[in-house]
């Protein structure tokens, strides 16, 4: 039962790449007498991956006992993990949205609380400070064109940028 | 020899004037930061530095730009050491070991032995640089890109000697980052593979934002999630976070490694195209192979560490000599030097040792104390970097992710590099908790494009016909190298069990 679970894994690699396998061969292309195409060397790279799944599942099948690899994985604290993950994937999601001085703001506020930062005022003033030298370092000495936000964000972020004469 | 002696004195003065003596500081300065910063890698400040190298003279240009490289090669160790966060992708072995090093409670040594190592290589390849750049030229405008994809066949096989656990694993993972390397327009048919409609794919994907994904947002997860109890071994607290010089016999106990990792790295840094990322690789399996007691490498083994962080920085001196003797840039580096070459009307090749004696060998002297002077550099940097884990961890781990999402976003401007990072980031973690190796991930994205382009390239030179791979000598050797490299852990595993099996038998 847990190597056939050990070998879902594999497996669903395995069918990805006999998709990409198939795909690769109709990729449009008029092939040049002589010459190798273009989907030659992913094919050849896709073979080796599927081979390395089927050796996996292999070793999964043949590994008595739970294998020098199941080694028991650390517990996870769920709450944690999904919140991180949320937040790291919201960050370029709200970014372009909002601005990134707005965002930035917001996710080291979260995040910094999610990692176990509970007194509010040092999060506050590590957020606020911490976004302002950001912007100071990467939009007025490096010119990174960072996101400004769309509609009223974008005239938010514009006005923010004035305030701390980075514009 | 006495006229290449005269020489290096009057490099030695010219390199200690104030002018050309403050560029190697600023550079090393330079290059150390940018190298330890995730996505902010020792070429970009290569190239940023470009534009003022047109207020000053060749020398100055070319020491700022040279110190930068030696500092910037070696930056990217201390941040993989004090926070498994490796600068650029050379820096993922020395990684391996040190942050284990670290977790042990050895990160003061860990640090010391990297910034030694880096010095020794780095030194002693600017000597062989001095001395043998002529012949070892000759040799390497031989090689074709049929010896380049041997070369790059060696650093891809030598994943299955860094796959730690399970050798299937690590060739899942290598396949699977050789298979994103296709993503994106190809070269000799100019057609886009694998986007799927996806505009941003076109352009293929950027093995920085993989790199800071996988590594520094997959740790930050793994740490975030994991209960206090089960995180293992701590990184060393703050106040043992300095770097301690080896003592000399410490050094002498490991001159098989670092004089193999000299070896590897000026040799792989002197072949065009390959560099210190393939040197660093390919060192770090050369000294897996050779160690009496391969199992233990990933758990923090010195050896491992000094061979690819010698390897590193002796590719550098490596990769100076076609420059410097044929005009052909080893390294992306080197290209932007030459055009700082080209900028000041001085053509880098043969004829420069007979045009402008005096400017190359100051700036040999200039790459030798440039080494000399990063084991002071070294050591402070060390020390400044080590003050981040004073602070708190939410804020650490807040900002680490923060720097992430500028690194992707400074590749090109555009919030698709972040979304690309912030997604490895999660595949990161999960890699990790299902104990999918990761540097073969990164090894297949970044020399997979490399062995793609060299076979394709060798195919069309020679009609399609693989068996030029082994008539070449040098190509053979290398290739015959690889298949040991595959072959031998197999072997070994096999013999092994026998013994085993007639111990248990007798």
């Amino acid at each position: 039962m847990r190597a056939a679970r050990r070998s879902i894994g594999p497996a669903l690699i395995l069918l990805a790449g006999a998709g990409l396998f198939v795909a690769a061969g109709r990729l449009p292309v008029v092939p040049v007498p002589g010459q190798l195409g273009p989907d030659f060397w992913p094919r050849l790279v896709l073979v080796g991956l599927m081979t390395a799944c089927v050796l996996k599942i292999l070793e999964v099948a043949r590994a008595k006992g739970p294998g020098p690899e199941a080694t028991a994985p650390a517990p996870v604290s769920r709450p944690k993990l999904v919140g991180g993950m949320a937040l790291v994937l919201s960050y370029p999601a709200l970014a372009p949205l909002l601005g990134f001085p707005l965002t930035n703001f917001f996710f080291l506020l979260a995040f910094m609380r999610l990692v176990g930062m509970r007194r509010p005022l040092p999060l506050l003033l590590t957020g606020l400070l911490g976004t302002v030298a950001l912007l100071y370092v990467f939009v007025k000495v490096v010119y990174l064109p960072l996101p400004k936000g769309a509609g009223v964000m974008e005239d938010f972020t514009i006005f923010l940028y004035r305030l701390l004469r980075i514009f | 020899m006495w006229e290449t002696l005269g020489y290096l004195a009057a490099g030695l003065a010219a390199s200690l004037q104030p002018l050309n003596f403050l560029m190697i500081l600023t550079g090393l300065a330079i290059g150390i930061v940018a190298g330890a910063l995730p996505g902010i890698t020792m070429l970009n400040s290569i190239v940023l530095v470009l534009p003022f190298t047109y207020l000053m003279g060749i020398v100055p240009s070319l020491l700022l730009m040279t110190s930068i490289y030696i500092g910037g090669v070696f930056g990217g160790s201390i941040t993989g050491i004090l926070f498994n966060i490796p600068g650029d992708p050379m820096n993922v072995p020395t990684t391996w070991e040190g942050y284990q090093l670290n977790k042990k409670g050895q990160v003061r040594l860990a640090l010391g032995m990297a910034i030694m190592a880096s010095a020794i290589g780095g030194f002693l390849s600017a000597l062989i640089l001095t001395f043998a750049s002529p012949p070892f030229a000759r040799v390497a405008l031989t090689f074709s890109t049929v010896e380049y994809f041997a070369v790059v066949v060696l650093g891809l096989a030598s994943v299955v000697v860094i796959g730690q656990v399970s050798i299937a694993g690590a060739l899942m993972s290598l396949f699977a980052g050789m298979f994103l390397g296709t993503v994106g327009t190809e070269a000799q048919y100019g057609i886009t593979r694998f986007a799927f409609g996806i505009k941003f794919l076109d352009t293929g994907i950027d093995f920085v934002t993989v790199l800071i994904g996988l590594f520094a947002i997959g740790e930050v997860l793994d740490q975030l999630s994991a209960s206090k109890d089960a995180a293992g071994g701590d990184p060393a607290t703050p106040s043992t976070a300095r770097a301690q010089l080896p003592s000399p016999r410490q050094l002498w106990a490991l001159r098989g490694s670092i004089l193999r990792g000299l070896g590897t790295g000026v040799v792989i840094g002197a072949i065009p195209g390959t560099g210190a990322t393939v040197a660093s690789f390919v060192s770090y399996g050369l000294e897996k192979q050779v160690s009496k007691h391969p199992e233990r490498f990933g758990t923090g083994v010195l050896e491992g560490l000094t061979a690819s962080e010698t390897s590193v920085n002796a590719s550098t001196g490596g990769a100076m000599i076609p420059l410097l003797t044929l005009g052909i840039p080893g390294s992306g580096a080197t290209a932007v030097m030459m055009g700082a070459f080209l900028l000041h009307g001085v053509q880098p090749g043969p004829l420069l040792f007979a045009k402008n004696p005096h400017e190359v060998y100051t700036i040999f002297v200039g790459m030798l104390l440039a080494n000399l002077i990063m084991i002071v550099m070294g050591l402070i940097a060390a020390r400044c970097f080590a003050q981040l884990m004073k602070v708190p961890e939410p804020i650490l781990a807040a900002f680490i992710i923060a720097f992430c999402f500028l690194g992707a976003y400074a590749l090109r401007n555009d919030m698709s590099d972040v979304w690309v990072t912030m997604l490895f980031g999660v595949l990161g973690f999960f890699m990790r908790r299902y104990n999918l190796p990761i540097p073969p991930l990164i090894l297949g994205i970044i020399l997979g494009p490399l062995a793609e382009q060299y076979f394709l390239t060798s195919m069309v030179s020679h009609g399609n016909d693989v068996t030029v791979f082994l008539t070449r000598p040098v190509s053979a050797a290398v290739l015959l190298t690889s298949a040991g490299l595959l072959v031998w852990p197999a072997l070994r595993w096999r013999f092994g069990r026998r013994r085993a099996y007639e111990v248990k038998k007798a």
